[in-house]
C-alpha cells in the first residue's frame, strides 16, 4: 500500500496517520521519562522542561506545517548561514556540560543548537543536491555535499558533539542515495569513513589485550598513530603497496585502470589520518564506549554494567511488563541515562513486549508515512527533504534500539519524540511539521 | 506528479532497510522479553533485593535432668553490605577506621569488603562484638552507610569443657563442606556447622532456618523500605540421657586424678542409655564458635584433645578381665568353686615363674576368695585348668573385638587375645600365655566403652544392648520428631549358679576386698579393681561397678579409667563411687550431690532468646 503512489484523490492538508502516531509517541515517551524519573535529585526540573518542550515543540510543529516548505528552498543561505552562528556561538557563549561545549543557557532552559542544525543541514543539502541534479552521477557533487557538511563536522568535533556526527553523516549518505548519486562514489565515501572508524577501533582491540604487544608488527602499528613521522612511513607504504600491485595487474594484463589504485590508496590514507584524527580527539569516555562495545565484560561496573542492566530491565519486563511506575531496574536507578539514551529500557521493563511492539510499531508507521510524503511531493526539493527526515528518524531508530539489543555500540544517541531533552523534542517535531508541510503541499496547484 | 529523474527503487531499498532493522529488533526482542524473560526477572529481583541472613538458633541440647548443655545466646555482628561505598578509595578509608575499634588487621578488611563489594553480598566483618566497641561501632556507622550492626543467635555451651567428646563443636565450613551445601538454602557462606560428635550428627535437626531482612535498595546501596522480614525457625532441642550431675561427677573425678588422663562410661544397665561419658583431657567447644577455624580457635602451640578416650582408647584389661575369666572357670564345670588353690605369691610354670600380685601370698583360696582378693595364682590355676579356649570364647561372647555400636565415630574395637586369635597370625601358644590371658594381661585390649559393657552385662544377666544416648528429639514447635529406645544386641547365656557366684565375689571385692573405697550407704556395689601393667610407663588404673539398691534392679553401671592410675582401687574407684552416688542420689536421699562444674548453672529449659529485629536496618528513606 505504502509503495502504490496515491493518485491525489485524497485532498487532506494534514497526514494524520503520522500525526497520530507522533502524539502516541509522545504520549508514550512522555509517561516513560515520568517513571523514570521520580527518583532522580533533578526530577521537578526534568518534568518542568518535558512540559515546557511539549507545548513548544507543538507550536514549532504547527508553524513549519503551516509555512511552505519552499521558503527553505529560496532562503537557503541564510538557513545554512544561521546553523552555521549557532554552532560557533555556542564554542564561544556556551556552557560545559559533561565534558561538552553544547548549551546556550537561557533563563528557564538550555538549548542545544547541535539538533537544530542537523535538521538545519537537510534542509541545506536537500537545495544543494536539487540544484545538481542534473549532475548528480558526478564525483564532485558528492564531494560538494559533504564539503557543505564539513564545517558543520568540524564545529561538531570542537565541542565535542561525536553523537550528532553519528547521526548526520549517514543522514547525509542517505539523501544522496535517495537523490540517485552514483553507487561508486558513495562507497568510496562509505569506505572513507569506514577505514576512519577502523583504525580507531583496531587500536582500542590492542588496548584491550595488551598481549597483542609482543608481536613486533602489532606493536608497530600500534604506535602509528603517535607521531607524524610515523603516520607518513605508513602512508608511503601503503602508496608503495598500490603501486606494486598495480605494476602486478598490468604484469598479468588485467584490465585494470590505474585510477582504482590511486583511488583505493587515497581512500586508505585519508581514513587513516582521519582515523587518528579521531583517536586523538576521543576523550576517555568515549574512547571506553568503544572498549565495551568490543568487549562487554571488561568493565563490569562502567559502560558494560549499563548496557547489561539495560538488557536486564528489557528483559524483566516480560509479555506484560511490571506496569507503570513499577519497573524496579529504572526506578531503583539500575539503568543508567534511563531518561534519555536508555528510555527503551523503561519502556521494556513497564509496558513488556507488548509496548515494545507498540512504539516500534508506530515508529515503522511513522517513517512509512515520511516517506509516502516524499512520494507524493510536488517537486523534488520536497523530495529530498521528506528523505533526509526519513533518513534522520531511521538512523535514530537503528542505532538507539541496536545499541540496547547489542547491535551498536553504546553511542548516547537519544530516541527522538520518547527520550527526555527539550530541544531534541521541539527540533523533532519541527521536523516532522517540515514533513507534513511537504505532504500538505503535494498539489502543485494549492 | 512531476519527473524527479529519481529512480523509485533506491526509495524502495531504504524502506526495505527500515523494515528489516524493525523485524531483526522484534526478533531480538521476542528473545529477551519471552523466551528469556524468567532469568532477567530474576536478576532484576536479586539487584534489589539485599538480604541480611540471621542465624537462627541451633536446637538446644539439654541434659535428662533438663540441664542445657548447649544453647543459643545473642550476639552482635558487625556487617558490610555494598551500597554507596564502593569505590577503592571509600572501601580504604572504610577499612582503615574500623580496623582500630576491631583490632583487626587492615588489609585483611580491605579485602574482605572489596570482595564483598564486587560479589554484591553482604558480608560479616566482625562477630561477637564486645559492648564496649559498640559505641564506637555505631558512630562509624553514621559515617560509613555500608556499615551495619545486626544481632543474631550464636551457640554458647554453658559450662565451657563439658560432655566435650560426645557433644562435638560446631564451626565455619570448611571449601568442601561448602561445595556440598551450597545449593542448599539454608546454608550461606559463613553459616556454622557441627564439626564433630554430636553437633554433626544431627546437623540437620539441630539446624533450624535462618530468618533475614529482604531490604530493597536502589542501585547505590541505600534502602528503600524493607520488603520482608521472615522470623527464624529455631532448630529441635535434643534430650540426652546423660545425666549432668553423674557427668559432672564424671569429669570432676577425671579431673583430679593423678594423671588427669582417662575415661568413664555410665550404663543403665535395664537399657543401655548412657548416663555418663567423659573423656579427659577435654577442651571448651566454646572457642570455636567465633574463630574462622579449629586452628585459630586454639592457644598457641597447642593441639586438639580431640582423642575419645572412652571409645578410641585401647588398654590392657588387668584384672577386670577376671570377671570374664570367672565365666569361663565356672562354666567350664572344670573347677567347683569351693575348690581351694593355694597361693604363696608365685606360680611356677615350669620354664617360668608367675607373680601373684600379693607378694606374701593369699594362701588358700576358693573362687569367691579368690575374685574377691583378685588373686592371681587362682586364676592362673583354674584358669589353666578351664583353658585358654574356654575363655577366649567367653571374651568374644563379653563382646571383646567388637565395637558397642554407639552412634560415635571412630570406635575402637580393641584386641582379642587367645589360641584361635594367635592360629589366625600362624604363631604358637604358650603355656605362659595362657597364664597372662587369665588375669588379663597379654595382649587383650579393651575399651572404656567395652569395660562398661562387659560390667553391664553382669547387672543385667548377660544383655548387651546398644548404648544410646539421645532419649528424645523436640520440634521447636513441640513435636516429637525421634525417641531413643532400648535395642538389644546380644546376651551372654551363662548359668544362674554362675551368675549368683559371679556376683558375690563382685560384691565382696567392694565389701572386703580390693575395692572397699567404694562402698555407698545405702546400695549394693559390685565391682572389680583392676591394675594393667604397661610396659611404656605406669600402670592404669580400672574400676568397673554396678549397684542396686533394695534388690531392685540396677539403674547404674560404670567403667572407669584412669591412664597411668598406678592402682585401680585408689585411682579408679572413688570415681566410680561419685559417679553412682551422682545417678542414685534420689534413691539413697543424698542431700548434696555433686554440684555441676560451672558457677553459671543456668535453669532448666532455658529459653532461645527471642531477639528483636536488628536495629540495623536503616532508617526508611523518604523517596
Amino acid at each position: 500500500m505504502i509503495f502504490t503512489p496515491q493518485t491525489g484523490l485524497k485532498k487532506s492538508r494534514m497526514d494524520w496517520a503520522l500525526l497520530l502516531a507522533v502524539l502516541v509517541l509522545l504520549a508514550v515517551g512522555t509517561i516513560a521519562v515520568f517513571s523514570s524519573v521520580v527518583v532522580l535529585p533533578q526530577q521537578a526540573r526534568i518534568i518542568r522542561v518535558q512540559l515546557m518542550a511539549i507545548p513548544l515543540g507543538l507550536l514549532a510543529f504547527s508553524i513549519a506545517w503551516s509555512l511552505n516548505y519552499q521558503i527553505y528552498q529560496d532562503q537557503w543561505k541564510y538557513v545554512y548561514g544561521i546553523l552555521l552562528a549557532m554552532l560557533v556561538g555556542v564554542l564561544i557563549f556556551g556552557v560545559v556540560d559533561k565534558g561538552a561545549r553544547s548549551w546556550y543557557r537561557l533563563p528557564f532552559f538550555s538549548i542545544q543548537p547541535s539538533e537544530f542544525a542537523r535538521v538545519g543541514l537537510i534542509l541545506v543539502l536537500a537545495n544543494f543536491l536539487d540544484k545538481r541534479i542534473g549532475k548528480i552521477r558526478e564525483l564532485q557533487t558528492v564531494l560538494g555535499a559533504f564539503a557543505l557538511c564539513l564545517p558543520v563536522f568540524f564545529l561538531l568535533i570542537k565541542q565535542p558533539d561525536f553523537s550528532a556526527i553519528l547521526i548526520t553523516f549517514p543522514v547525509a549518505l542517505i539523501m544522496l542515495f535517495a537523490s540517485g548519486a552514483s553507487v561508486f562514489h558513495l562507497s568510496i565515501i562509505l569506505g572513507y569513513a569506514f577505514i576512519s572508524a577502523l583504525f580507531p577501533i583496531l587500536w582500542s582491540i590492542i588496548n584491550l589485550n595488551p598481549e597483542l604487544l609482543d608481536s613486533s608488527l602489532v606493536s608497530y602499528f600500534y604506535h602509528l598513530s603517535d607521531s607524524w613521522l610515523s603516520a607518513l612511513t605508513f602512508v608511503a607504504a601503503v602508496a608503495a603497496c598500490g603501486w606494486g600491485l598495480w605494476r602486478l595487474s598490468v604484469k598479468l594484463y588485467a584490465n585494470v585502470t590505474g585510477v582504482y589504485f590511486a583511488g583505493a590508496v587515497l581512500v586508505i590514507t585519508l581514513g587513516f589520518f582521519s582515523g587518528m584524527l579521531v583517536k586523538n580527539q576521543m576523550k576517555d569516555y568515549q574512547q571506553k564506549r568503544l572498549e565495551v562495545f568490543l568487549s562487554p565484560e571488561t568493565d563490569p561496573r562502567g559502560a558494560g554494567y549499563n548496557l547489561l542492566q539495560a538488557r536486564i530491565a528489557i528483559g524483566s519486563g516480560g509479555i506484560l511488563g511490571r506496569g507503570v511506575f513499577s519497573g524496579t531496574q529504572s526506578r531503583l536507578g539500575f539503568v543508567p541515562e534511563r531518561h534519555t539514551d536508555f528510555i527503551l529500557a523503561v519502556v521494556g521493563e513497564e509496558l513488556g513486549f507488548w509496548g515494545m511492539l507498540l512504539v516500534t510499531g508506530l515508529y515503522v508507521l511513522m517513517m512509512g508515512r515520511i516517506m509516502q510524503g516524499a512520494r507524493l511531493a510536488r517537486d523534488r526539493f520536497g523530495y529530498l527533504v521528506n528523505c533526509g527526515i526519513f533518513g534522520m528518524f531511521l538512523v535514530y531508530f537503528c542505532i538507539n534500539f541496536g545499541m540496547l539489543l547489542g547491535f551498536a555500540p553504546v553511542a548516547g544517541v537519544p530516541l527522538p519524540l520518547l527520550s527526555y531533552g527539550g530541544s531534541n523534542l521541539v527540533a523533532t517535531l519541527a521536523a516532522i511539521g517540515i514533513a507534513e508541510s511537504v505532504y500538505a503541499r503535494r498539489y502543485a496547484l494549492v | 506528479m512531476i519527473d524527479r529523474q529519481i529512480p523509485q527503487e533506491r526509495l524502495q531499498l531504504l524502506w526495505v532497510l527500515a523494515y528489516g532493522a524493525a523485524l531483526l529488533f522484534l526478533i531480538r526482542l521476542v528473545n529477551l522479553q519471552v523466551l528469556d524473560s524468567a532469568r532477567y526477572l530474576e536478576i532484576a529481583e536479586k539487584n534489589r533485593t539485599q538480604i541480611i541472613a540471621q542465624a537462627a538458633p541451633r536446637g538446644r541440647i539439654f541434659s535428662s535432668d533438663e540441664v542445657a548443655l548447649a544453647t543459643s545466646k545473642p550476639s552482635f555482628s558487625l556487617i558490610y553490605f555494598p551500597g554507596q561505598s564502593r569505590t577503592n578509595a571509600e572501601i580504604e578509608r572504610m577499612a582503615r577506621a574500623l580496623a582500630r575499634p576491631l583490632g583487626a588487621d587492615y588489609e585483611d578488611l580491605r579485602a574482605a569488603i572489596s570482595r564483598a563489594a564486587a560479589r554484591e553480598k553482604p558480608v560479616r566483618l566482625a562477630e561477637n562484638l564486645p559492648p564496649k566497641i559498640m559505641l564506637a561501632l555505631s558512630e562509624l556507622k553514621a559515617v560509613y552507610p555500608g556499615i551495619d550492626i545486626i544481632v543474631e543467635a550464636r551457640r554458647f555451651y554453658p559450662f565451657g569443657a563439658y560432655l566435650t567428646h560426645m557433644m562435638g563443636y560446631i564451626g565455619r565450613m570448611d571449601a568442601k563442606e561448602w561445595a556440598a551445601r551450597s545449593k542448599d538454602k539454608n546454608y550461606s557462606m559463613d553459616s556454622r556447622l557441627g564439626k564433630t560428635g554430636l553437633e554433626k550428627m544431627y546437623e540437620k535437626e539441630l539446624r533450624g532456618k535462618d530468618g533475614g531482612i529482604y531490604l530493597e535498595v536502589d542501585s547505590r546501596g541505600k534502602v528503600n523500605k524493607v520488603l520482608e522480614s521472615r522470623k527464624w525457625v529455631p532448630g529441635a532441642d535434643i534430650f540426652l540421657t546423660i545425666d549432668s550431675k553423674a557427668q559432672a561427677a564424671a569429669e570432676e573425678g577425671l579431673k583430679k586424678s593423678i594423671s588427669g588422663k582417662g575415661a568413664v562410661v555410665a550404663l543403665d544397665p535395664r537399657t543401655g542409655a548412657v548416663l555418663a561419658f567423659a573423656s579427659a583431657p577435654d577442651y571448651d567447644p566454646n572457642m570455636f564458635v567465633l574463630s574462622g577455624s579449629e586452628k585459630e580457635g586454639l592457644p598457641a602451640g597447642k593441639t586438639l584433645p580431640e582423642f575419645n578416650v572412652a571409645l578410641q582408647g585401647t588398654y590392657p584389661p588387668g584384672s577386670i578381665f577376671k570377671i570374664i575369666t570367672a565365666a569361663a572357670i565356672l562354666e567350664s564345670g572344670r573347677v567347683k568353686p569351693e575348690e581351694k588353690v593355694f597361693c604363696p605369691g608365685y606360680y611356677d610354670a615350669g620354664s617360668r615363674v608367675f607373680k601373684c600380685w600379693e607378694k606374701k601370698g593369699h594362701g588358700l583360696m576358693n573362687f569367691v576368695e579368690g575374685l574377691t582378693n583378685s588373686c592371681d595364682v587362682y586364676f592362673y590355676v583354674s584358669g589353666q585348668r578351664a583353658g585358654a579356649l574356654n575363655i577366649e570364647k567367653y571374651a568374644r561372647a563379653f563382646r571383646l573385638g567388637q565395637t558397642s555400636g554407639i552412634a560415635l565415630p571412630d570406635e575402637k574395637q580393641g584386641n582379642v587375645f587367645g589360641p584361635s586369635a594367635r592360629a589366625a597370625k600362624k604363631s604358637y601358644w604358650f603355656i605362659g600365655d595362657t597364664l597372662n590371658l587369665s588375669i588379663g594381661q597379654g595382649e587383650t585390649l579393651m575399651t572404656p566403652m567395652q569395660a562398661a559393657g562387659e560390667i553391664t552385662a553382669v547387672a543385667n544377666g548377660g544383655i548387651f544392648h546398644r548404648p544410646y544416648y539421645v532419649d528424645r528429639i523436640v520440634k521447636s514447635d513441640g513435636q516429637l520428631l525421634y525417641k531413643g529406645g532400648q535395642q538389644t544386641l546380644g546376651r551372654v547365656e551363662l548359668k544362674p549358679e554362675t551368675w549368683a557366684l559371679m556376683r558375690e565375689g563382685l560384691r565382696s571385692v567392694v565389701s572386703e576386698g580390693t575395692g572397699q573405697i567404694a562402698k555407698i550407704k545405702g546400695a549394693e556395689i559390685y565391682g572389680k579393681t583392676g591394675t594393667a601393667q604397661n610396659p611404656q610407663g605406669k600402670d592404669h588404673a580400672w574400676f568397673v561397678a554396678y549397684a542396686t539398691v533394695n534388690n531392685e534392679p540396677s539403674k547404674v553401671a560404670v567403667a572407669v579409667l584412669v591412664e597411668h592410675g598406678m592402682h585401680g582401687a585408689s585411682a579408679a574407684a572413688p570415681i566410680a563411687k561419685a559417679v553412682i552416688e551422682a545417678v542414685l542420689r534420689e534413691d539413697l536421699k543424698i542431700k548434696n550431690a555433686p554440684a555441676v562444674p560451672a558457677s553459671t548453672a543456668v535453669p532448666a529449659a532455658v529459653q532461645a532468646p527471642q531477639l528483636p529485629l536488628p536495629s540495623a536496618v536503616p532508617a526508611r528513606r523518604a523517596i
